[in-house]
């Protein structure tokens, strides 16, 4: 049974209101360390969601038994669901009927790919590492996406997508790299090998430096990973109407350097496409920052009812089991900048700090935009203009905001950067950013030595 | 489902795996949650299939599938077999650390079982600690509870058959102050999604959410007036929730073998632990006892048997300070030579069991709270987790709390915000210079432990009392 076929048998056994969300997943990821694979994953699944609506009472229940008896059980605990909750006058009602933008983000011959080919990509990442052992996988995937509901609501997506990455490191050293994108045919893991084991070579002998603040060059997977969980607070309407985000009270006003844009644009064939969110409404390129100035934030029909300002959904709505999160970016777009490499942007830096990969964000201050983690596979000094000395790993402690305030260039390329650490259902999403330059980063501490 | 299983061993073995074993695992979820005095959440989950792992020519390999029929089961036997097969050539030679076989069933006590408790009882009782939350400059309140069953069935093709019913339930109310752009945040009786335990009912009734409401909401409301902690090096005093948390990422996850040998360095990160530094590596002061214990009533790491058939058995992690043990596969046990596993769980059956945490706590020491602070004359009381971040290899970490109030010549004073306070793991354990005693010890249980790729998430336990540390770096400058 394809995804819309399970929502519209869900939705046939309940009389009256009720939408009915499918989610179906065919997925291989072969997870290799120290060049073996040791975890080989394969997934079949298949899991829908019935809401149901009994006067304004709203009741929610899963299964992933889809057959008849499966699929009566999980209507009766959605409707016993209903009548425990109280009446929700605020409840916005279900997505209308929608025609959905036609988007990219389905490969036939990525969906075809099987444990054989998923293993001899890992193997080809595997060989690639040369004299450094490495760690990280191969996977990639076929999954569907489907609502329907009562009001005659009917919408479907297919994707895939496929993802290399890879740790490289001995004793010494280590080097990080990812490729994602929708067609497995657009990554070579073999070249995601490379250049997580050229890095790692490289970062043998990292020396420390004394907390304080630098300049910086901030490499895509470094910046996606900030942006990512800076957007959890600052770019969602439930930040916004409870005061946490950065953007509460300053819509409008200029709060970056000019140069910094951002959109949430799902609909960019270049990322990971997605044609509607988890309700069905129709997904929206939303300008979240336009040359420095806080423009908006994603919205859900719930959070849209709750405005006072006359907000619509911008098709940001979460899955149920995320629905207390609010809506939050899944598609986060920086606009590229003229830095033709990251070697002019640290041509820029003059003296500062080459960083890679950040690693076990917390947020500190959701209302400040405060950041902690640490750097990680591939830390380095950049001294004169030059990408010089390999460092030990950093902790450092950032205000989203000042880092954005004064931004030095940005690469004209843009990278993919997967976001989804597959945990539940597979749900591709990731951030396209370009390389950042900084006039402030503050390291706060300084950790381990970079390797295994 | 013995059929089920079964089926999928035997096809395993059948299709020439020297190692097979099949877990049918059904769980159920309900979870609700109100803010701001509406139901935001009423959600009741199920989710059943097959899990099949194997071992072929040394290789592993694992696939799952929903459905719980004989055809599903050998299916995903034969791609697991596929798989392992498609993903051999270069793998080390694979010991298994020998287990007796066992047959068993096992079944969390429950006074109440949470699933007969109704959704209306449930929902009147957020709803209730909700309101008892409002006032002034509250901007946000949020309650909910949970509840969660998982029957399992394990079959090894070396004559495992354990089949466990594991219920769990928790709950946790939180509110938001805001003024003059301060935002602050007060939870009981953890942060994060509350607290859980592997219990009944009466768990969440012994919580009384609504008679803690008013305490919380007060203190968050005050927390917005409060100062910023100050920085410095001082003692610290934590709560045993803070506690819990430290021991969670700067002892736990360290001490996972797994860890150690590196296989989870492309997500989770190492260790700064070294295989050969059992027995002989100072972990932290002569306080300092840690021990890994799945047999502990109430955690939520309890079971008779873990993901692999080895039954649930206490040991020691860190005796007088000394690293005395890891948490171990069967694999990993064999690797090192010490042990057979005892720690493998899988979140799920459509996931691959990995080490885990069961439950692991600081034993207590003696005294109370009051009497840790008695001996401060300068330093930080600190209470409930906030933000926390540590490194891959678990050394440098970084955690903040919720509130925090200063402590002068052995006294509790005013009351601080955005306290963190950052360290060196075995440094910062060799400051530790007292824990509270047994009756100052409790169980807290987190759901949202992280792990592996595809992503795990593994629920634990950890014991803890409030303890203190000397000269600790409190705060960070940005």
């Amino acid at each position: 049974m394809n995804a819309i076929d399970v929502a519209n048998a869900a939705l046939e056994v309940v009389d009256g209101e009720a939408e009915a969300v499918a989610h179906v997943e065919h997925s291989g990821l072969a997870r290799f360390a120290g060049s073996e694979v040791h975890q080989p994953t394969l997934i079949e699944n298949a899991m829908v969601t019935l809401r149901v609506v009994q006067d304004t009472r709203v009741g929610v229940a899963t299964t992933n038994k889809i057959d008849a008896d499966g699929l009566a059980e999980v209507a009766e605990r959605a409707r016993a669901a209903a009548r425990s909750a109280p009446p929700d006058d605020g409840f916005p009602g279900l997505a209308p009927p929608a025609d959905p933008p036609k988007v990219e983000g389905f490969d036939e011959d990525t969906a075809r790919l099987g444990p054989q080919e998923q293993a001899k990509l890992a193997d080809a990442a595997i060989d690639a590492g040369g004299d450094v052992p490495v760690y990280g996988f191969f996977t990639s995937a076929m999954s569907e996406l489907a609502v329907a509901s009562s009001t005659g609501l009917s919408v479907q997506q297919r994707m895939t997508d496929a993802t290399a990455l890879v740790v490289a490191a001995d004793e010494n050293g280590s080097g990080y790299a990812e490729q994602t994108a929708w067609r497995a045919g657009g990554i070579d893991p073999a070249l995601v090998a490379q250049e997580a084991a050229g890095k790692a070579r490289r970062t043998r002998g990292g020396g420390e430096i004394e907390p304080g603040v630098y300049r910086v060059v901030l490499e895509p997977y470094a910046f996606a990973d900030l942006l990512d969980y800076f957007s959890h607070d600052s770019f969602g309407a439930v930040g916004l109407l409870e005061e946490r985000s950065y953007f509460a009270g300053r819509l409008g006003e200029k709060v970056f350097d000019e140069k910094i844009s951002i959109t949430d644009d799902a609909l960019d064939p270049r990322g990971l496409p997605k044609a509607f969110d988890f309700e069905g409404t129709p997904k929206q390129r939303v300008e979240l920052v336009e040359h420095g100035v806080a423009r908006g934030v994603v919205w859900d029909r719930t959070t849209a009812a709750q405005s006072k300002n006359g907000a619509q959904s911008t098709g940001h709505a979460p899955p149920a089991e995320l629905r207390d999160w609010g809506p939050l970016p899944s598609a986060l777009s920086v606009s590229p900048g003229d830095a033709e490499s990251v070697e002019e942007l640290a041509e820029l830096v003059g003296d500062g700090l080459y960083i890679t990969r950040l690693h076990y964000l917390g947020v500190v201050h959701p209302r400040e935009g405060v950041i902690t983690g640490m750097t990680r596979d591939g830390t380095f000094r950049i001294r004169d203009g030059k990408i010089a000395k390999p460092l030990v790993n950093l902790r450092f402690t950032v205000a989203v905001p000042d880092f954005l305030r004064d931004v030095l260039g940005l690469t004209s390329k843009a990278a993919l950067v997967n976001s989804q650490n597959f945990y539940g259902e597979r749900y591709p999403y990731g951030v396209m950013t370009p390389a950042i330059a900084s006039e402030r980063f503050a390291v706060t501490g300084i950790g381990s030595k970079p390797g295994i | 489902m013995r059929d089920v299983c079964s089926a999928a061993v035997d096809a395993a073995t059948g299709a020439g795996a020297e190692y097979a074993d099949a877990r049918v695992v059904t769980k159920r979820n309900q979870f609700v949650a109100t803010k701001n005095g509406r139901v935001e959440r009423l959600a009741d989950s199920e989710s059943e299939g097959i899990g099949v792992r194997v071992l072929v020519n040394g290789a592993w390999g694992f696939a799952c599938d929903r459905r719980l029929s004989s055809e599903g089961a050998r299916e995903a036997a034969l791609r697991a077999c596929t798989f392992a097969r498609a993903a051999a050539g270069r793998h080390s030679s694979r010991q298994l650390a020998p287990v007796a076989p066992a047959s068993a069933t096992h079944r969390t006590a429950v006074d109440r079982d949470p699933f007969e408790v109704s959704l209306d009882e449930k929902v009147a009782q957020c709803l209730a600690a909700d309101e008892g939350m409002a006032g002034p400059e509250i901007v946000v309140r949020q309650a909910m509870v949970r509840a969660q069953r998982e029957h399992k069935l394990l079959l090894t093709s070396e004559g495992t058959e354990v089949e466990q019913e594991l219920i769990e339930c928790g709950a946790g109310i939180e509110c938001a102050a805001a003024r003059d752009g301060v935002f602050q945040m007060r939870s009981y009786p953890s942060a994060h999604v509350g607290s859980s335990c592997q219990m009944g009912w009466e768990y969440v009734d012994g919580l009384d959410l609504s008679g803690e409401a008013p305490r919380v909401a007060e203190q968050a409301a005050a927390l917005v007036r409060a100062d910023v902690c100050p920085t410095g090096m001082m003692t610290v005093v934590l709560d045993g929730d803070q506690v819990a948390l430290q021991v969670h990422e700067s002892v736990g996850h360290p001490t996972e073998l797994d860890r150690v040998y590196g296989t989870e360095a492309s997500y989770a990160g190492t260790s700064f632990l070294k295989a050969d530094d059992l027995g002989s590596m100072q972990y932290g002061s002569d306080l300092m006892n840690i021990t890994a214990d799945p047999t502990t009533v109430g955690g939520l790491g309890s079971f008779a048997f873990d993901d692999e058939g080895v039954p649930a058995e206490r040991t020691a992690v860190v005796e007088g300070g000394l690293l005395t043990g890891f948490l171990t596969s069967r694999e990993t046990a064999a690797r090192i030579g010490a042990g057979n596993g005892g720690s493998m769980r899988a979140d799920g059956w459509n996931r691959m069991p990995l080490v885990r945490m069961t439950n692991l706590h600081l034993e207590p020491g003696s005294g109370t709270l009051d009497d840790l602070l008695a001996d401060v004359s300068d330093g930080v009381y600190m209470e409930t987790n906030r933000s926390w971040s540590i490194d891959d290899k678990r050394l440098n970490f970084q955690f903040g709390t919720q509130i925090a109030w200063e402590i002068k010549a052995g006294k509790l004073g005013r009351m601080l915000r955005d306290a963190t306070y950052t360290g060196i793991t075995p440094k910062f354990w060799g400051t530790l210079d007292a824990v509270a005693g047994r009756d100052s010890w409790r169980l807290y249980g987190l759901t949202n432990c992280g792990k592996g790729q595809p992503g795990q998430s593994a629920h634990v336990s950890h014991g803890a009392a409030p303890a203190r540390f000397r000269d600790v770096q409190v705060g960070v400058g940005t």
